[in-house]
């Protein structure tokens, strides 16, 4: 999908779930995933993830690099770094390469630096 | 071979003006071929079948986008390729592919670049483009995008404001493949191959979502629609995603457009089909020369 700048400011997410929008079940992607709403599920995805700061979300995140602004109750499990910015919330385990937290940010679980190769890429999903 | 199948009435009658400039062009290019009029809605359908029967590998839809589907809908065989010469009131698809006037159109015809596209079906019908419902689909009754002269196009931007002002958004319930649900209030929903904005993507339903827009937006919005005929909203998305198949339901029950016409109202299931029409271009996508 072509890479752009949306209407929430977003650039390149190939999947985006807006403010006020309630999804129940998993969300798949080959592409980034941006989340300003709320989820309960899985997310997979061998993009990147990000929660906005209304995110409400409810679910396990497999993905390469993920941002947490809002609040996330469930684990995480990046290829690459995970992030947790002044207004994020992460109340579960973290499985990355590397894990940084932003003054403000909060944290309530385990964390474990994991090396790349034995995080594997989420499982393929098949359209 | 080439057949060119001509609505008469496309953009109020302007065809007819423009008939003689247009086979002399295509007589130029070397891509003369047998044309045949319609008379009425649903021939040209009638007319592109038979033709594909007699052996004609090219259909040339000339008209607006009612041509370019009903042509589209008389076409089963995947290696017929389908060609459009805008003349009509409504030419969505042909901006879509690259193709702005008849001269350019006559051009791109000569060097047939080919793409192909997956159908999208929604519910018994068959579409190529997008599909919206919820604000645009309620404006389209209101106002007359073909309206010429400023004047004209304030009142039809005015009306289109009042409509905007007065339209409640729409409750919706989306089933997306068999992954996830999704709930929201909604202004405006657009379905789209998102092969037709990126030629280089797979073929694959492109749910855009948009909340109730700004003024700022909001007039941009009808300014465009009026002056050009096109339909940015979905630009505005601030919800999107990628799907296969969608279930929609809204409540109170909304109408559904289909490339620019009124064609059937939720609940609806919209899929992907295997099924695939092959398009000359001006956009290359992964087509060929053939």
């Amino acid at each position: 999908m072509a890479r752009r700048t949306d209407a929430l400011g977003v650039t390149g997410a190939d999947t985006i779930i807006g403010p006020g929008v309630v999804v129940t079940g998993n969300l798949y992607s080959e592409g980034d995933i941006f989340i300003d709403g709320e989820v309960t599920g899985d997310i997979k995805t061998v993009g990147d993830v990000t929660l906005g700061v209304n995110a409400v979300i409810k679910a396990n995140i497999a993905a390469l690099n993920v941002v947490v602004g809002g609040t996330l109750t469930g684990n995480i499990l990046a290829q690459g770094e995970a992030s947790i910015t002044e207004s994020g919330q992460v109340h579960g385990d973290v499985g990355s390469a590397g894990l940084s937290i932003a003054n403000g940010g909060q944290f309530e679980g385990r964390s474990r630096v994991i090396s790349a190769p034995q995080l594997g890429l989420p499982e393929d999903h098949e359209d | 071979m080439y057949y060119y199948v001509v609505n008469s009435a496309a953009g109020r009658g302007q065809i007819t003006h423009l008939e003689e400039k247009i086979r002399s062009r295509l007589d130029e290019l070397g891509i003369r071929g047998e044309w045949a009029h319609t008379t009425g809605p649903g021939e040209a359908t009638k007319m592109a079948a038979e033709a594909v029967a007699k052996g004609h590998t090219t259909i040339v839809a000339v008209g607006g986008d009612d041509t370019v589907n009903e042509v589209m809908n008389g076409i089963r065989d995947e290696k017929v390729a389908i060609g459009i010469i805008p003349t009509g009131s409504n030419n969505r698809l042909a901006r879509q592919f690259g193709i702005e006037s008849w001269q350019q159109a006559c051009k791109v015809l000569a060097a047939r670049r080919l793409s192909s596209f997956s159908l999208i079906a929604a519910g018994q019908q068959y579409f190529l483009s997008t599909l919206t419902l919820g604000f645009e689909t309620d404006l389209d009754k209101r106002i007359d995008i073909a309206a010429t002269g400023w004047r004209a196009r304030i009142a039809q931007l005015r009306r289109g404001w009042g409509t905007a002002r007065s339209f409640e958004s729409l409750h919706a319930v989306i089933k997306a493949d068999d992954d996830f649900s999704l709930e929201c209030d909604l202004f405006s929903l657009s379905i789209a191959n998102q092969k037709f904005i990126n030629p280089l993507a797979d073929n694959k339903l492109l749910v855009s979502i948009s909340d109730r827009p700004g003024g700022r937006q909001l007039g941009s919005y009808l300014w465009q629609l009026i002056k050009h005929g096109t339909s940015p909203l979905e630009e505005e998305a601030t919800t999107r995603f990628l799907a296969v198949r969608v279930v929609i339901e809204t409540k109170p029950v909304s109408g559904i457009m289909v490339d620019g016409k009124v064609a059937s109202r939720t609940p609806i299931a919209i899929r992907l089909t295997d099924r695939r029409v092959k398009f000359i271009t001006e956009k290359l996508a992964m087509g060929l020369r053939t």
